[in-house]
């Protein structure tokens, strides 16, 4: 039947998809097995003819990436848990609290959400400048701390916790704290690990900020380290240890998101209601 | 404020400033006095990093920055990025979706696939897409040699500065490596956007158009494509202001030159690479006011096209 037909085309086509999405991953995997050979083999063959295990620990010594992960690590863990903390407090007090400037305050967090970081860095590298935060952990992570989306996204999330919970807590004598603590945070919890995971992905991600803030190896994050790693020597580029570091470099957010995938899409369907 | 109180029937809870607090004052800190200085600075003319010393008030880094041939060659690209690279693989993504909406098998397993784009690091993408485009070395060229044809030189500025001509063809190879890589990063939120507003459209209207014989195309252009119009006004303008906002990408694919070996006019410069460049330069005076004027202007694109998203989501709002 043509229906049979149309099923198994839908298929194929998605499956297309999928290759094209994979390829370049498939090359980047493949390139960073290579022996230094036939990486610049030209034309490039598709496999290595024996996969060469060892570029991964090459790659590591091309520069200091695992000092670059443990600065990536220390700074990722730091803006998840303090960005979690100012999130829940805030979206909480817009959540459940009443008090006077609250819709002003509200709509100063939502419009935050407007202006690109892109134009804050300006200012925020001269304040860091001039604090002498320049090559400091502090200056990577505060500026990052505080994520109106996270807190719009949260405080949807908790003004769905039936009102009456809350009045029958403060009837029983609970405060805010505990009620928060006791009643909001357990329900609330897929949606907070949605915001850590946002965040996380975020972090690994960000490049320009600690690019202009580190300029010492010792602080670098592994986009910066990945980049310079990798153009600072000219003309000559080792391919099969650069696509190693970057396998490297990738292969732990996707890790974490095979494992963690519902949460981040929970808080996709859930931020996508507001479009 | 006594009548403010009574009016209403719970009592003000002043524990909530400090709930609030340390939120405002990151934001007071990072956000809010970064955006009054950064326009109090755009106006400051020769403005010194150093010092804080400026000549005079004036909108003269302004009428420059217009003026600069490396700005207008950002405003150029990054617009490409906003207004090709953006609508074509929103286009990829939505029939992606209306795949993805037609199985139910297997659809998990397809969409964690194509998300995988969007958790792979920039930079790591970036340098992977160039060399996938690598003239020698590249699978691209490879693929390309299974269908006959000769390899291209994709991100090469080889003789571009011999005529105007080999610059250009230069320029249209790097623009379409560009889009290659936008179509492929972009495809992962479109679509699990996409797949959301499909999910959300009535399957009564489906039900009706199915008893009424309605052809396939007919359906998805008289009841899909419009009830979905809501996702795809808010994924256009996401998208859109997500791409005003490039950089990293465009350093990973082209360098810190923002262009191929032996091009020295930055030729895919980005809006945020001209802020980030004017900024990197910050001893000389005026720079730090260049790249906040810039900022501005990029600040007035992104509030207008939020500004119209928020005009337009209450127009369509009906259909929800």
């Amino acid at each position: 039947m043509s229906i049979r037909i149309l099923k198994i085309i839908n298929y194929l086509l998605l499956i297309l998809i999928v290759i094209s999405v994979l390829v370049p991953f498939f090359w980047m995997l493949s390139t960073a097995l290579k022996s230094e050979n036939e990486a610049l083999m030209s034309p490039p063959q598709l496999l290595p003819a024996t996969p060469h295990f060892e570029n991964f620990v090459l790659a590591l010594t091309v520069a200091p990436f695992l000092r670059y992960f443990l600065n990536t690590l220390i700074v990722s863990v730091s803006v998840v848990l303090l960005s979690t903390i100012v999130t829940v407090l805030a979206s909480f007090a817009f959540a459940r609290l009443e008090f006077r400037g609250k819709n002003a305050l509200f709509f100063i967090v939502l419009a935050s959400m407007m202006i690109p970081q892109e134009m804050l860095i300006i200012t925020n590298f001269m304040t860091v400048a001039k604090l002498g935060w320049m090559n400091s952990y502090q200056a990577l992570i505060l500026p990052y701390c505080v994520n109106a989306f996270n807190i719009f996204l949260l405080r949807q999330t908790i003004l769905q916790i039936p009102e009456d919970l809350y009045t029958a807590a403060r009837i029983d004598g609970l405060g805010n704290f505990r009620y928060l603590r006791k009643v909001v945070l357990p329900i609330a919890k897929p949606t907070i690990l949605t915001t850590m995971l946002l965040s996380l992905i975020w972090i690994w991600n960000t490049y320009a900020w600690p690019n202009l803030i580190t300029t010492n190896d010792d602080l670098r994050m592994i986009s910066n380290g990945l980049k310079y790693a990798f153009t600072q020597t000219s003309g000559f580029v080792r391919y099969e240890l650069q696509m190693a570091a970057a396998t490297l470099v990738t292969v732990p957010l996707i890790i974490i998101f095979v494992c963690l995938r519902k949460y981040i899409f929970a808080g996709m369907s859930k931020a996508g209601l507001k479009g | 404020m006594a009548r403010l109180r009574l009016k209403n029937p719970r009592r003000f809870d002043n524990t909530a400033y400090l709930y609030l607090l340390p939120a405002f004052l990151l934001l007071a800190v990072f956000t809010i006095y970064p955006l009054v200085n950064t326009i109090l600075t755009s106006a400051k003319l020769d403005y010194r990093f150093l010092t804080g010393a400026y000549v005079r008030v004036s909108l003269r880094h302004y009428a420059d920055i217009m003026a600069d041939a490396t700005f207008l060659r950002a405003v150029f690209n990054t617009a490409f990025i906003a207004f090709v690279c953006v609508p074509l693989s929103m286009l990829s993504a939505l029939v992606t979706a209306l795949l993805l909406n037609s199985i139910k098998k297997l659809r998990g397993f397809f969409t964690t696939l194509y998300y995988l784009p969007q958790v792979t690091n920039v930079i790591a993408a970036g340098m992977v897409f160039a060399f996938l485009f690598n003239s020698n070395f590249g699978l691209v060229n490879t693929m390309l040699g299974w269908i006959g044809i000769d390899p291209v030189a994709w991100i090469s500025g080889v003789n571009i500065a011999k005529s105007a001509a080999l610059y250009n063809q230069a320029y249209l190879r790097c623009l379409f490596v560009l889009l290659v890589y936008s179509l492929w990063s972009g495809l992962s939120m479109k679509v699990v956007l996409f797949l959301g507003g499909l999910q959300n459209i009535n399957p009564q209207y489906y039900q009706v158009a199915q008893i009424d014989g309605t052809s396939r195309w007919r359906v998805l252009r008289k009841i899909t494509l419009p009830l979905l119009s809501p996702t795809t006004i808010y994924v256009f303008i996401t998208s859109v202001i997500t791409a005003f906002k490039a950089y990293s990408a465009v350093v990973a694919l082209f360098g810190n030159t923002y262009g191929p070996i032996g091009d020295n006019s930055k030729m895919m410069i980005t809006i945020v690479g001209y802020i980030i460049d004017a900024l990197g330069d910050y001893l000389s005076a005026g720079a730090i006011s260049i790249a906040s004027a810039a900022a501005v202007i990029l600040l007035l694109i992104i509030m207008g096209l939020t500004a119209l998203q928020l005009k337009l989501s209450q127009k369509w709002v009906h259909y929800k």
